[in-house]
């Protein structure tokens, strides 16, 4: 069996003395996808910087493509091969549009034509400063410029957060098509439960700081009890 | 109307030398949050440099430029390796505590080796007088001055804006922990940014002999001046740092014409004026 993309084993993390992940293991195969799924607070923006390697890391070990990158600093983890969708989406706002997707951008499948390709709404705006974007243009840029990185690793921390509906779906289908063609890993921390499980193989959902559930997606899915009991959200029935 | 002009002249040279030694520091301040003091530390290095190679060992002038650049920025980079680096995440008043205490060993250094006097410099000949322009008087170093500055900051702005070093360091300066998520090595970054500041200060100091003098105490006296002009201009900002310098240097050299009562305590005014109107600087964004 080859080695996993990325291995967690045990990892206990968090900010100066406070922990907030404790007993964190799980395996990510490449090209694999992974749903993290919980209730506002329960470590799963700590998990994703955790593996970027912006959090203190008491515990356990993280292992990238059979290497131990646990001491790695950020950067380091990024030429990897981890590219990163901040929460916050965190656009250079005094860097063009154009500016911010070829500032840290290396070589491969990725370029800015591609980009523009996937959201050509970007293409319009490529002389315009990261401040003069809505919420929506952001996000998008926030996720061409990780991709721009030609990452292998796509970490996206609540990329539909605090967007409007036809802007989530528009996202969420370039998402989809973007991880259909790219057949590139990635790791979705998501508040839209439904459309994360559907969207990745797998999923783990956090409380308090632990893994309490870990299976395939299509399986939580469509277990709507436990959906309820795990994630305390009921989905519209569809 | 020719006084007004010649005003203009001086203060606009003033405010050259000022930009020199000020970029540097802005870009560092607001890349790393380090409040470096000791910056005209390495303007002074620069000008006793320029004057021991020019004095001592007759070099040319113009030869001691480049030389003064290069060994502030050597200098900059070796402080920054083995002290500033380790204070980045100290907060402000260790980093103040620790740069003010290599302002006054550099002062102390310079006095033991230089003596306090003021240092001579000598000139070329074809830089010394004045070209006669419609009835009005033109210094010839502060022509070349403001030329070579000129030159300096076109480099300058088109590094900074034009080229993928240029745009990693305004994205570090924007927001370091995505620039580092992003594969922004923002260390060594730093490190290099830090050297060429450090160089252009020292390249402003040897310009600055002629201009403003030079003794032990420069390392004091012009980081006041370069701490109002980053202040005024905004942190990493190097248009603001540019508009900063000029104004502050005609505004200097306008009061001391106009209003010698009121001496230096003009610029502290205009200072004053400008952080109450702009607290993040003229073109400032935090």
């Amino acid at each position: 069996m080859p080695d996993p993309l990325l291995s967690l084993a045990d990892i206990r993390a968090g900010y100066g003395a406070g922990i907030v992940l404790e007993d964190v293991t799980f395996d990510l195969p490449e090209s694999g996808s992974l749903a993290v799924l919980g209730r506002n607070g329960v470590g799963k923006s700590t998990l994703i910087l955790t593996i970027m390697g912006m959090t203190h890391i008491g515990r356990g070990r993280i292992v990238w493509r059979g290497e131990d990158i646990t001491a790695y600093p950020p950067h380091r983890r990024a030429r990897a091969g981890i590219g990163w969708v901040a929460q916050e989406r965190e656009i250079f706002s005094n860097l063009t549009v154009e500016e911010n997707l070829t500032v840290a951008s290396r070589q491969g499948r990725w370029d800015l034509p591609s980009v523009y390709d996937l959201f050509p709404r970007l293409a319009e705006r490529r002389r315009h400063l990261g401040n003069q974007l809505s919420g929506g243009e952001q996000q998008m840029l926030a996720i061409a410029r990780a991709l721009m990185t030609n990452p292998a690793l796509l970490l996206l921390d609540e990329p539909l957060e605090g967007l409007a509906p036809i802007v989530v779906e528009e996202l969420a289908a370039a998402v989809r098509r973007m991880t259909g063609e790219a057949a590139g890993a990635f790791i979705l921390v998501e508040q839209h439960a439904d459309i994360a499980l559907s969207l990745t193989q797998s999923v783990i959902v956090l409380e308090r700081g632990r893994i309490v559930h870990s299976g395939p997606s299509a399986g939580l899915l469509a277990d709507h009890a436990a959906m309820d009991r795990l994630i305390g959200l009921r989905l519209a029935e569809a | 109307m020719s006084a007004l002009l010649g005003m203009l002249f001086d203060g606009v040279a003033y405010g050259m030398l000022l930009f020199l030694m000020s970029v540097g520091l802005s870009v560092t301040l607001g890349m790393m949050n380090f409040v470096n003091l000791a910056h005209c530390s390495f303007a002074m290095l620069g000008g006793y440099l320029a004057v021991t190679l020019m004095n001592g060992w007759g070099w040319p002038f113009f030869a001691t430029l480049p030389v003064a650049f290069v060994a502030a920025a050597v200098a900059s980079i070796v402080l920054e390796r083995l002290f500033f680096r380790r204070f980045y995440n100290a907060g402000d008043l260790p980093q103040c505590l620790l740069t003010i205490g290599i302002v006054f060993v550099s002062i102390a250094g310079a006095a033991y080796i230089y003596g306090t006097d003021q240092q001579p410099v000598h000139l070329p000949d074809y830089l010394n007088g004045s070209i006669a322009f419609h009835g009005m008087e033109f210094a010839v170093y502060r022509l070349f001055l403001i030329a070579t500055a000129a030159l300096v900051t076109l480099v300058l702005a088109v590094g900074v804006e034009k080229t993928r070093f240029g745009a990693q360091v305004r994205a570090a300066v924007n927001n370091q922990r995505m620039a580092r998520g992003l594969g922004i090595d923002v260390d060594t970054l730093f490190a290099v940014t830090f050297a060429l500041g450090g160089g252009l200060a020292g390249l402003g100091g040897a310009l600055a002999i002629n201009m403003l003098g030079l003794d032990p105490s420069f390392a004091l006296t012009y980081v006041i001046y370069v701490l109002i002009v980053v202040s005024i201009g905004g942190l990493g900002s190097i248009a603001g740092t540019f508009a900063a310098a000029m104004l502050l240097g005609i505004a200097d050299v306008a009061g001391k014409y106009y209003i010698p009562a009121l001496g230096s305590v003009l610029i502290y005014l205009v200072m004053l004026t400008m952080i109450m109107w702009r607290p993040t600087g003229l073109f400032g964004r935090r």
